[in-house]
């Protein structure tokens, strides 16, 4: 594949920005809660406070400040969101190019227990298990990959099948290179850029289940975090809190999923080179 | 016609089998007497020792774990999902009424943003970097990155709470005693900033996916010799161009469909209203268990359901599957 990651983002204004908002938000995550003032857990008796210079975004209902809760959900949402494409491209990785290398009978079940997985809503399903297990943070990143890793052993399986019957691959096999051999000294390299991809797309899709689930009250009640912060604020939706309360933390979100939306979208002409030429508006 | 229904089948079986073994083996990982792992201890504390003995004896919980398991999947079959504690009825009743009001929702919402996602990412790709599909694209580049959840709480406090121009939760007015015509237009009011706020979540994928397809089919020979035999603009646009374009809409919305259900589901529970997403979240909060194995066992089978009726509207919209062998 002669598609360079850099250049591709050139070209692409919308990846541009898509790679500065993501940065913008690692580094407040990573440096913001040095910097934040208060302890975001914290409660006062100062509840409801517009904005003042001590509070730059006011305080919640239980005096909390507004502006630290954000900074420290951002670590939430980004913690949940990397460990989550880390754990499901592993589970792809791994599905995929074994189903592609083995075939026949596992290959087959193995697809259809992916299509299954893929049809069913994941969300319906996590809040059904989390009602059961009630889980912690490090369960719940578990869950979630358990649960995201299908679409992406389909794309790695398709790779993987062409990149299979490759002149350097049956040279590999004829000096009695095994499956696995194979897998890791050949295939999985090869996938690369795909791989990337999907971890984005994972990352994506993970931020926004961890803030779903959250409004809904499936969290670690130890943790900060956007879901939280917007559930406790539509409850007060009779207040006009809600613009320096919900909406920041509406928005914030949103700036993380749309950065990670943008990346994906320039990095697609590696999933499908025929789309180069398309995407060019 | 029968290939791609015969292919697709064993998917629907193997994620009808995924939802059962789910419902099925979950409780019973949870520690303690099966009957209080299932229904949880709210539930057992306001059960009569009538409708315990019922249940043990129907799903067989005092039996080895494989009969459990085909009792089990038996009084699924009759449509037994078990006693909602907190409803105090049938799973199922109390399902099924709530069932109409999230076929409302998501038929509004799907058809909507189907039918504009589809006429825009036409326009637009026939347009390709023109004006219009410039400002279109970055639009709807942007719509992506906003979760349709907080779309609908901006909508609810923007023109519920602010501007007060529509009602704030439910489907209907309570105790108004509409009939006819007002009843008709007060559910409308009642939908429409929920379906604006499903609609504008979802329509973006189906633009997006319409304009590339467009792109696509526009260089195909067939849409220059359609230029060549001088047919009018609009006729190559919708007829040749168009109609192409629709197929990969129609593959991709059996996936989306489970999407906007998610979506409504938190949206539902932001506006209140009565359909399956606020059953969902009553039952976590009452944690009723019974009611959130039936919905997700329900959500299933209508996704599978749909799903199984678009392979069905495809074949019937590619000319090239009616004659494939």
């Amino acid at each position: 594949m002669h598609i360079s990651i850099r250049g591709e983002f050139r070209k692409d204004t919308f990846g541009q920005a898509g790679l500065i908002l993501l940065m913008a938000t690692t580094a407040l995550a990573l440096l913001g809660p040095i910097a934040v003032p208060y302890n975001p857990n914290h409660q006062t008796h100062w509840a409801f406070k517009s904005p003042s210079t001590f509070h730059i975004l006011g305080t919640n209902h239980v005096g909390q400040d507004n502006w630290s809760r954000l900074v420290h959900g951002a670590r939430t949402s980004l913690l949940v969101g990397f460990s989550v494409a880390c754990i499901a491209t592993l589970i792809s990785t791994l599905v995929g190019s074994s189903c592609a290398l083995k075939g026949g009978l596992y290959e087959r079940i193995m697809m259809r227990f992916v299509d299954g997985l893929l049809i069913i809503p994941a969300i319906v399903v996590l809040i059904l298990v989390s009602a059961y297990t009630k889980p912690r943070l490090y369960l719940l990143i578990v869950l979630i990959s358990l649960f995201s890793w299908a679409g992406g052993a389909r794309i790695v399986r398709a790779q993987a099948l062409s990149l299979k019957d490759r002149a350097h691959i049956w040279a590999a096999r004829s000096f009695g290179g095994s499956n696995w051999y194979v897998m890791r000294r050949h295939i999985v390299p090869d996938l690369g850029p795909i791989l990337v991809v999907e971890f984005i797309h994972s990352f994506r899709r993970a931020i926004f289940m961890e803030a779903g689930l959250a409004f809904l009250g499936i969290c670690d009640p130890a943790r900060v975090s956007w879901g939280i912060m917007m559930r406790n604020a539509i409850e007060y939706s009779y207040m006009n809190v809600w613009v320096w309360w919900l909406v920041p933390a509406g928005l914030a979100l949103s700036i993380t999923i749309l950065s990670l939306a943008f990346i994906g979208h320039t990095l697609e002409p590696f999933m499908e080179p025929r789309l180069r030429e398309h995407v060019d508006a | 016609m029968r290939s791609i229904i015969g292919r697709n089948l064993p998917t629907y079986f193997a994620a009808l089998l995924i939802i059962l073994s789910l419902n099925f083996i979950l409780p019973r990982m949870m520690p303690g007497d099966p009957l209080m792992a299932i229904y949880g201890e709210e539930a057992l504390v306001a059960m009569t020792p009538e409708l315990k003995a019922f249940l043990l004896r129907s799903f067989a919980l005092d039996k080895p774990i494989w009969e459990q398991f085909f009792a089990y999947l038996y009084q699924m079959g009759r449509g037994n999902l078990g006693f909602s504690y907190y409803h105090s009825a049938p799973t199922l009743e109390v399902i099924l009424g709530r069932v109409p009001w999230t076929i409302l929702l998501i038929g509004s919402a799907l058809i909507l943003s189907t039918t504009f996602g589809i006429l825009l990412g036409i326009e637009s790709g026939w347009r390709r970097g023109k004006p219009l599909d410039r400002s279109l694209l970055s639009g709807f580049m942007a719509l992506t990155g906003f979760p349709d959840f907080f779309l609908g709480m901006v909508f609810l406090l923007v023109f519920g709470v602010s501007l007060g121009f529509f009602p704030l939760s439910g489907s209907l007015t309570p105790y108004s005693g509409l009939s006819g015509l007002p009843l008709l237009f007060d559910m409308v009011r009642h939908l429409i900033l929920p379906v604006s706020a499903l609609t504008l979540g979802h329509m973006a994928g189906t633009y997006l996916l319409t304009r590339s397809a467009m792109v696509t089919v526009l260089r195909e020979p067939y849409i220059l010799s359609a230029r060549a035999k001088g047919l009018p603009e609009r006729v190559i646009c919708y007829r040749h161009a168009g109609r192409n374009s629709l197929l990969p809409v129609v593959t991709r919305t059996g996936i989306w469909l489970g999407r906007i259900i998610t979506g409504t589901l938190f949206i539902e529970v932001i506006f209140a209203y009565p359909g399956l997403g606020t059953l969902t979240y009553e039952a976590l909060l009452a944690r009723d268990y019974a009611v959130l194995q039936g919905v997700l066992l329900v959500v299933a089978i209508v996704v599978l359901l749909a799903n199984f009726s678009l392979d069905l509207l495809y074949a019937r919209i590619d000319p090239r599957i009616q004659h494939a062998h």
